[in-house]
């Protein structure tokens, strides 16, 4: 279970030679908004080259590819790398998984995972159904294209995209899956990341996406769990073990199935965080 | 005699002759105009065989370098050299004439009669009626006279170089009656050159990655503790470790005994908010440091004896608990290089870098791996700095490697579960990245050498080609 | 017949350009050709013999470009060159 996601832009050598040392749980090869649309044949070669020849030890790597409407969509799909975890699909709702079903079928190419960018207004009334879609296994929130598609601007509450965060919460908790949240989009802002980190895990999202390497360490820390925690999660699971139930008492407080989940994904996430240290 | 606008005066009262030893200081580093105002004397004389004894050069000073062309320059003893002078020493030098020393070995050699030196001239921002001296006034303010101070005290004459002279100072730096005479001139330096703006923090997530691991190292180690005293250079690393440095101390609790070396603002801002007790300054990096030098008497000048010296047992640095460098290259013995490039290029030198790993306890090198495709590590270095067994650690952005005569850190560090590599495996990605460079350093002919802060001959320097 | 520029003089890339040429020839100018200006040209070789060009002037501005990165630059630039120059 990833805490961090990491874009990176797919034509900067720099940044993609490095991606592994930024510490992000997570990485994201943009071939979307960050790279031009004359500027496309160059990241997908140099994504492909870099993967090939340095691609064995770094994080879970997703590319996100463009929409289903761009001409430069069925490139994208036509020579994805191989290796990678999935892709992160730009403005999902219904009919665009339609479509990248369809193209894969079309191709005759077996459809990678997906992280469903929810950053359109229709999406978002169709979020569950995405969720639960087979191929999707995350959603993102996409908040800067969803609060212009609103006709809103951006605000230090971020009041604009707090019913898109409720609803992908949900939604993602209903289909199991993963809730990731939009990125800070101010990069030397780190007083209203931590605040907007602060907001994410307030509404129960698992993890973050990050546009810059130096906001990765925040957002890792944040998601991981405090001693406290752990310490109580660690006597859950402990117990839960040793008596071999479902439901038990602790501390005088009652523990069911969902508890003992929780716990379990606790401990995991605090792990990771201590792997990274 | 005593005070005099005419530098020929001061050449012709002190005898400066064919073979003179001539000493300077580089607290005005690269907006000093004194170096030049005094060599440009010796080039109307046509003096020959000088020896000269700057504590460090930067690019500003021209004449030095046409001196040397000259064939004028017997000798040239230095911590630091970079810009034309090095230039020279690249294409065109031909004998036998360079010593690089350190802070500490400087101040050792002067005290010792290793640097014999026949005339001092001292940059003296202001100077009054008793010819006391100070860094603090004046338009070239310079702060800490750190490097001077051996000088003033073991040459066999000093000559304060001012611009500014005031009736009377309060606590001078300098002591009157050590000095033989004044030379005033319209300006000694330029300020632009003197300070750096603000000295900034890294951003680059390279260099946010390489700080942050050198601060959970310290953390693992139990480093940042109550009474702990710490130095760094002015590199955006190191700067950016003093930051996140503030940060934990603010939240936990933690003040430090003493910082020493090189002061910056972000030095002085921890002072300010008592987390730290003592600045032990020898040189001011920045117009903040000068300030604070200014008013805050817990922010102390300290000579390059006292800071660094290896035969003063009260030297700062016997107690320093850690110390965070940087490094041109560094190889499998943990030798760092910052005198030259992979080219024999004279790029820097030691400064106090083979002082401090030497005498603090714990020495961290801070280095991204790879700089525009070449490893920082060799199996060699091109020229020893600073000791390999002097070094305790190596940091980069792809993992830490330790020195295998430490085990007592790399059991603690591997138990507090960080990722301890060995330098050659650091080696070895960074050549699965860039590929094996080609060797380029061929032996060409000798144009001095390094010296070890106690005198020995460390390293040989040679010229480009 | 059209030049071909791929690539930037960021550091850790490199800028290819192609030319009409009447016979193939490389052209490296690099921050690093001491130690990596052969394998510079080794990489660049081995990309041209995939390919059948015999009338192009390469040039490649390195600023410290690894392997891939040269590898990939050109690749994109040979693609671009050939729809540009024989319409494939």
């Amino acid at each position: 279970m990833a805490r961090s996601y990491l874009f990176i832009p797919g034509d900067v050598p720099r940044m993609l030679q490095n991606m592994d040392v930024f510490d992000a749980d997570a990485l994201i090869v943009d071939f979307e908004d960050a790279i031009a649309d004359t500027a496309k044949d160059e990241a997908r070669d140099l994504t492909r080259a870099f993967l090939t020849k340095h691609g064995k030890n770094v994080p879970p790597l997703y590319i996100r590819i463009n929409a289903v409407d761009t001409s430069a969509f069925a490139t994208d799909v036509a020579s994805l790398p191989t290796d990678v975890a999935g892709v992160v699909l730009p403005k999902t709702d219904l009919n665009a998984l339609a479509r990248f079903r369809a193209t894969h079928e079309e191709m005759k190419k077996a459809p990678p995972k997906i992280i469903a960018l929810i950053e359109t207004p229709r999406a978002l009334f169709d979020v569950l159904a995405i969720a639960d879609d087979p191929l999707v296994v995350g959603l993102m929130l996409g908040g800067e294209d969803l609060t212009s598609a609103i006709g809103a601007e951006r605000t230090a509450a971020r009041t604009e995209i707090a019913t898109a965060r409720g609803l992908i919460v949900l939604a993602a908790a209903a289909a199991e899956i993963d809730a990731i949240d939009t990125p800070y989009p101010v990069v030397d802002d780190i007083t209203g990341l931590m605040r907007d980190i602060d907001q994410s895990r307030a509404f129960g999202f698992d993890a973050k996406a990050c546009i810059h390497p130096n906001h990765v360490d925040a957002i890792n820390r944040a998601f991981v769990p405090s001693a406290t925690a752990i310490d109580e999660a660690e006597r859950i699971v402990a117990m839960h073990e040793k008596t071999k139930s479902m439901r038990f008492s602790l501390d005088g407080k009652m523990v069911d199935k969902p508890i003992i989940t929780r716990a379990k994904a606790l401990l995991k996430r605090a792990k990771q965080g201590a792997d990274d240290a | 005699m005593k005070t005099t606008t005419d530098i020929a005066a001061i050449f012709d009262d002190f005898n400066v002759k064919d073979g003179a030893s001539i000493s300077f200081h580089h607290h005005l580093r690269n907006g000093d105009a004194v170096q030049n105002h005094v060599l440009d004397e010796a080039r109307r004389r046509k003096l020959k065989n000088l020896r000269l004894y700057p504590s460090a050069v930067f690019p500003v000073h021209r004449v030095l370098k046409t001196l040397l062309e000259e064939g004028a320059v017997a000798s040239l003893t230095t911590n630091y050299l970079n810009g034309p002078v090095a230039e020279y020493f690249a294409k065109e030098a031909s004998g036998d004439i360079l010593r690089m020393q350190s802070h500490g070995g400087r101040a050792r050699a002067v005290i010792e009669g290793d640097n014999p030196i026949d005339i001092a001239f001292v940059a003296a921002p202001a100077v009054d009626a008793q010819k006391n001296a100070s860094g603090l006034e004046g338009p070239a303010a310079c702060g800490s006279l750190g490097y001077a101070m051996e000088d003033v005290k073991h040459a066999k004459h000093v000559v304060l170089v001012t611009d500014t002279l005031v009736d009377h100072l309060e606590n001078p730096q300098i002591d009157g009656t050590d000095v033989d005479a004044v030379l005033v001139l319209d300006s000694i330096g330029d300020p632009k050159g003197i300070t750096s703006g603000t000295l900034s923090l890294t951003r680059d997530p390279i260099g946010m990655k390489i700080a942050r691991s050198a601060m959970r190292l310290l953390d693992a180690l139990g480093v940042i503790k109550e009474g702990f005293s710490f130095q760094s250079g002015a590199g955006g690393v190191s700067l950016r470790v003093v930051d996140m440095l503030n940060e934990k101390m603010t939240r936990d609790r933690i003040h430090a005994s003493f910082f020493s070396g090189g002061i910056t603002g972000h030095h002085v801002k921890m002072l300010e908010a008592g987390l730290v007790e003592t600045l032990y300054d020898v040189q001011c990096f920045d117009l903040e440091a000068i300030a604070s030098l200014r008013r805050n008497a817990s922010h102390i000048a300290i000579s390059a004896d006292r800071y660094a010296n290896p035969n003063n047992p009260d030297r700062v640095i016997a107690d320093l608990d850690c110390v965070i460098l940087g490094a041109t290259e560094i190889d499998l013995d943990f030798n760092v290089n910052v005198t030259t490039d992979s080219h024999n290029t004279i790029i820097g030198g030691s400064g106090g870098h083979s002082d401090t790993a030497e005498d603090a306890k714990l020495s961290l090198i801070v280095t991204p791996l790879i700089k525009g495709r070449i490893p920082v590590i060799k199996e060699r270095v091109t020229t020893i700095t600073t000791p390999g067994k002097t070094v305790d650690v190596l940091i980069t952005e792809r993992g830490i490697a330790i020195n295998p005569a430490r085990q007592g850190i790399i059991e603690t560090a591997q138990k507090a579960g960080l990722h301890v590599d060995t330098i050659e495996g650091l080696m070895a990605i960074a050549h699965t990245l860039t590929g094996v460079p080609a060797s380029t350093a061929r032996k060409t002919h000798p144009i001095g050498f390094v010296e070890s802060r106690r005198g020995e001959r460390l390293d040989t320097l040679h010229a480009k080609e | 017949m059209k030049t071909i520029v791929v690539g930037s003089l960021e550091s850790s890339d490199c800028l290819i350009t192609l030319t009409p040429a009447s016979e193939t020839t490389i052209d490296i100018e690099s921050v690093v050709y001491d130690a990596f200006g052969d394998q510079i040209r080794a990489v660049i070789e081995a990309v041209l013999s995939r390919h059948h060009l015999d009338d192009v002037h390469i040039r490649c501005q390195d600023k410290g470009a690894l392997d891939y990165a040269i590898e990939a630059r050109l690749e994109t630039a040979i693609r671009r060159y050939k729809e540009a120059n024989h319409g494939s």
